[in-house]
């Protein structure tokens, strides 16, 4: 394909530059990072050019500053209050943009801003990338009649009822290099057969009112507001909740066999207490936490241990160490399995002894040891439970809301005394209205919990934007919640809260949705820990169809599972069949800008890509890779399908082990 | 940049003939794309006997290379379509139609232009792209495009208490220039030296 630089400005000539700066001798530089171009380079040369043309004129510069997406008003604006004071020394600011860089600028800053460019008429309106096909945007698209050739934009007259007569073989009379759009159109339509459909129409007149500055505003003012809700960034993707938003949790069929893995938690393995030949009850403890950052595995099953040996993991790369047992089908539970009290009759430590016993981990996704956030020494206030569930077609959270509400709250009220804090906050997204309201009814007598309802927007369960959002505070970059004072947890971990303490229950089964193309039976149901995927496979009758793939976990996060032999772990939220994306080779990143509009860490995901292909560490980590949550908003937008999670995933990997190899050097 | 509106069944339903290939394009859908308004739109359609042979969902049907690919990965859909209904702005449809030309490829939408050259959120601000830059004499305020009729040297006399006279909801661009250069205490001498002509050809 041929690609187009739609750089949308260009230097105004020098005697013009330094007529408008006459009368200020101080210039403070802000410079565009020029938008649809292909990204080569991170250099722009642009401020060297207007500092010599500045310092022939006899001024001096301030400073400058070079900023992606200048019209990016949003982190314009910080970018801005960042250089005030460099700008208030100055008499003058010069930008280097096109007009809307410049307005932006112009409308934050109180002092004189000028513009040392003209913009380009591109001549109609290009797409996202780089291609040369142009749209008049004229709001009533003829192209049903012209066989998909544009007259507004290819005829030089913008004729829609025909040629003019003036074009001479084929070729326009304001120019014999350009074509004639009706003789093109008149072709095209000959070849499908249909000219007598154009040449039967009455004629047309344009309507000039339907692009009007009142209806763009109002399109301008909604799109910014939901662009905008609650926190910068973040993308609306399909929710497909409704699959089984309406299915009771059931239980599953138990397998004849599991595999439990003794790594399901963020950080170290276990190592496992049982060998092949051992009878084993169900909620037996197999698997000791040795290392620091570990939590506790137990059996799901009653039966016989019959192997022990490295298993297919869904989540890691390697295999990992793994109990085998062959179940006996009774489910006899182990005798530790017993009630640890109440939520009055417990301190503070008997809670967090329960959770760590029981194994709990974050079961929204991340699996971090829930015992070793409680047991944080850091100041807390607030314990935030997080049902926002904004991944696509997942009910396992709202599903427990609706059907065990009273569990979770106590969870919660167990959670914030484990935590020593007095204020605890249910957070739903408005996508879940019912189990808002029945929070709403059973919380109605109490002050120290309050229910949040948030406008659903992906990534808001990210715990970041969402302490943003309902405390207004910001997570620190590099830092915790607990750093802001605040405890996140999982729906569902505080319903196995719930359980550890008042059944003495530890975690060895959760709820799981399975839904998507070809599950015969989708649902939210209760599996042990360690049923393998081909057994729920058999059970919930998937047929995965052509072009579809299984993930385990959400839609947009969950992790593509190409062999079923794996098992359901503490943190499989769900398992769902989706629409494999068509496969498109990478391109040359154009700077289109969407990235930067979705990152809700405000990162600048396309230069991040850069550096790494650059091998530039210093720079990728002076832009803040080390924040970026891999929430994969860049990646789905990306309109050059650049594989952006994973590279990010390997720079800080590789930041990682610069770190570690520099400290073993000291 | 682009956004789009779905057309009205009657201005499609004329051009339907045989087995319809349905194709959106969700590329510029955070900016906006009429998600509900296309659902009532196919079940209209689907009612009034329109036969929806298949329905492919892509992003950036403006990218020629991709949409290449994109034709070989679904040929099958593609082939067995006498009309193929793309509900992009004008440009994806343009590049559907100009890859295969002779297939009767039509319109869904009707694409409406909104400020704001590069990402997601469309800007309140808007360029003219006239090729000659005035705004470094007029306070960061572009005449162009705030002045109804885009006048470059000072306001027609028209507006009423700071409003255009064309509607009472728009600001007279040339009182919010004056204004800013008033709050700027920034000298008119530029503005008033000489009288500008608009060159189009630039």
């Amino acid at each position: 394909m041929q690609k187009y630089d739609y750089t949308k400005y260009r230097f105004k000539p020098k005697a013009e530059i330094l007529a408008l700066l006459d009368g200020y001798k101080k210039i403070y530089i802000i410079s565009c990072n020029k938008c649809f171009n292909e990204l080569t380079t991170d250099a722009e040369p642009e401020i060297a050019e207007l500092t010599q043309i500045l310092n022939e004129g006899g001024k001096t510069t301030a400073g400058f500053m070079p900023v992606d997406f200048l019209c990016n008003k949003f982190l314009t604006e910080k970018t801005i209050l960042n250089i005030k004071k460099d700008i208030a020394a100055a008499d003058a600011v010069a930008v280097i943009s096109c007009g809307i860089g410049t307005q932006t600028v112009a409308g934050e800053l109180n002092v004189p801003v000028l513009t040392v460019c003209d913009s380009l008429d591109q001549g109609g309106q290009h797409g996202i990338s780089l291609g040369l096909q142009k749209c008049g945007a004229c709001g009533e698209c003829y192209l049903s009649l012209t066989g998909g050739i544009c007259p507004v934009v290819n005829c030089s007259k913008e004729l829609i009822n025909g040629a003019c007569g003036g074009a001479k073989q084929g070729k326009c009379e304001v120019s014999k290099d350009k074509d004639c759009a009706w003789e093109n159109i008149f072709n095209r339509l000959t070849l499908q057969g249909r000219q007598d459909l154009l040449l039967s129409q009455p004629p047309k007149i344009r309507n000039y009112n339907l692009n009007s500055a009142e209806i763009i505003e109002n399109y301008v003012k909604n799109i910014q507001a939901k662009r905008n809700e609650g926190f910068y960034g973040g993308i609306y993707p399909e929710e497909n909740k409704e699959l089984t938003s309406g299915k009771a949790i059931q239980k599953i069929k138990y397998p004849e066999t599991v595999c439990i893995p003794m790594l399901q938690n963020a950080g170290a393995t276990c190592e496992p207490l049982v060998k092949p030949g051992d009878k084993v009850k169900a909620g037996q403890k197999i698997g000791e936490a040795k290392a620091n950052i570990s939590a506790v595995v137990h059996s799901s099953v009653s039966g016989e241990v019959i192997s022990v040996e490295q298993r297919r993991h869904p989540l890691m790369p390697f295999s990992v160490l793994s109990v085998i047992i062959k179940s006996d089908n009774k489910l006899e539970l182990d005798p530790s399995v017993k009630s640890k009290g109440s939520l009055e009759s417990c301190s503070k430590d008997d809670i967090l002894l329960a959770v760590k016993n029981a194994g709990i981990v974050g079961m929204g996704g991340a699996q971090f040891p829930t015992h070793i956030k409680l047991a944080s020494s850091k100041p807390l206030d607030t314990v935030l439970l997080n049902g926002c569930e904004c991944e696509p077609m997942l009910n396992t959270d709202n599903r427990l809301m609706l059907e065990r509400p009273e569990q979770i709250i106590t969870g919660l009220k167990l959670l914030m005394k484990a935590a020593g804090v007095d204020k605890g906050i249910i957070a739903v997204e408005d996508n879940k209205p019912e189990a808002a309201n029945i929070l709403r009814e059973k919380l109605a007598a109490e002050t120290k919990i309050k229910v949040a309802v948030v406008k659903t927007k992906y990534p808001q369960g990210a715990e970041r934007m969402l302490i943003k959002r309902i405390l207004g505070r910001e997570v620190p970059r590099g830092g915790l919640p607990l750093d802001v004072g605040v405890l996140v947890n999982n729906i569902a971990t505080a319903n196995a809260v719930y359980e550890a303490v008042y059944l003495g229950r530890p975690l060895i089964s959760r709820i799981v949705t399975i839904a998507g193309s070809g599950v015969a039976n989708p649902g939210n149901y209760e599996i042990p820990i360690g049923m393998l995927v081909s057994d729920i496979v058999k059970s919930c009758g998937i047929i995965i169809p052509e072009n579809f793939e299984l993930k385990m976990g959400g839609a947009l996060m969950g992790f593509p599972q190409s062999n079923f032999e794996v098992p359901v772990i503490k943190g499989t939220n769900g398992i769902v069949v989706v629409q494999k994306k068509d496969v498109l080779r990478e391109e040359a990143c154009i700077k289109c800008g969407r990235c930067v509009n979705v990152c809700p860490m405000e990162l600048k995901p396309h230069k991040l890509v850069y550096y790494a292909k650059a091998g530039n560490w210093s720079r990728s980590e002076q832009e803040g890779v080390m924040n970026c949550i891999e929430c994969g908003c860049c990646e789905d937008i990306c309109s050059s399908k650049s594989e952006m999670v994973e590279i990010f995933k390997k720079s800080k990997k590789m930041l990682r082990e610069m770190k570690i190899n520099a400290n073993n050097r000291s | 940049m682009l956004i789009t509106e779905v057309k009205k069944k009657e201005n499609i339903l004329p051009f339907i003939k045989g087995k319809a290939l349905f194709i959106v394009c969700l590329g510029c859908k955070e900016v906006y794309f009429p998600e509900k308004e296309y659902l009532m739109l196919k079940a209209e359609l689907k009612t009034a006997g329109v036969d929806i042979n298949n329905e492919i969902k892509l992003d950036y049907l403006c990218n020629e290379d991709y949409t290449k690919d994109r034709f070989a990965i679904h040929k099958n859909e593609i082939n067995c379509a006498e009309t193929v209904i793309v509900f992009s702005c004008g440009v994806g449809v343009q590049v559907f139609s100009g890859l295969l030309p002779d297939k009767k490829v039509i319109p869904g939408c009707d694409s409406l232009y909104v400020p704001g050259f590069s990402g997601f959120t469309p800007s309140s601000y808007d360029c003219g792209q006239c090729g000659e830059c005035v705004i470094g004499i007029t306070a960061g305020i572009c005449p162009v495009k705030s002045c109804s009729k885009g006048l470059l040297n000072g306001q027609c006399g028209g507006a009423k208490k700071g409003k255009c006279e064309v509607s009472k909801n728009k600001d007279c661009g040339w009182e919010k220039i004056f204004n800013r250069m008033a709050a700027l205490k920034e000298n008119d001498g530029k503005l008033k030296s000489t009288i500008k002509i608009r060159n189009y050809n630039k």
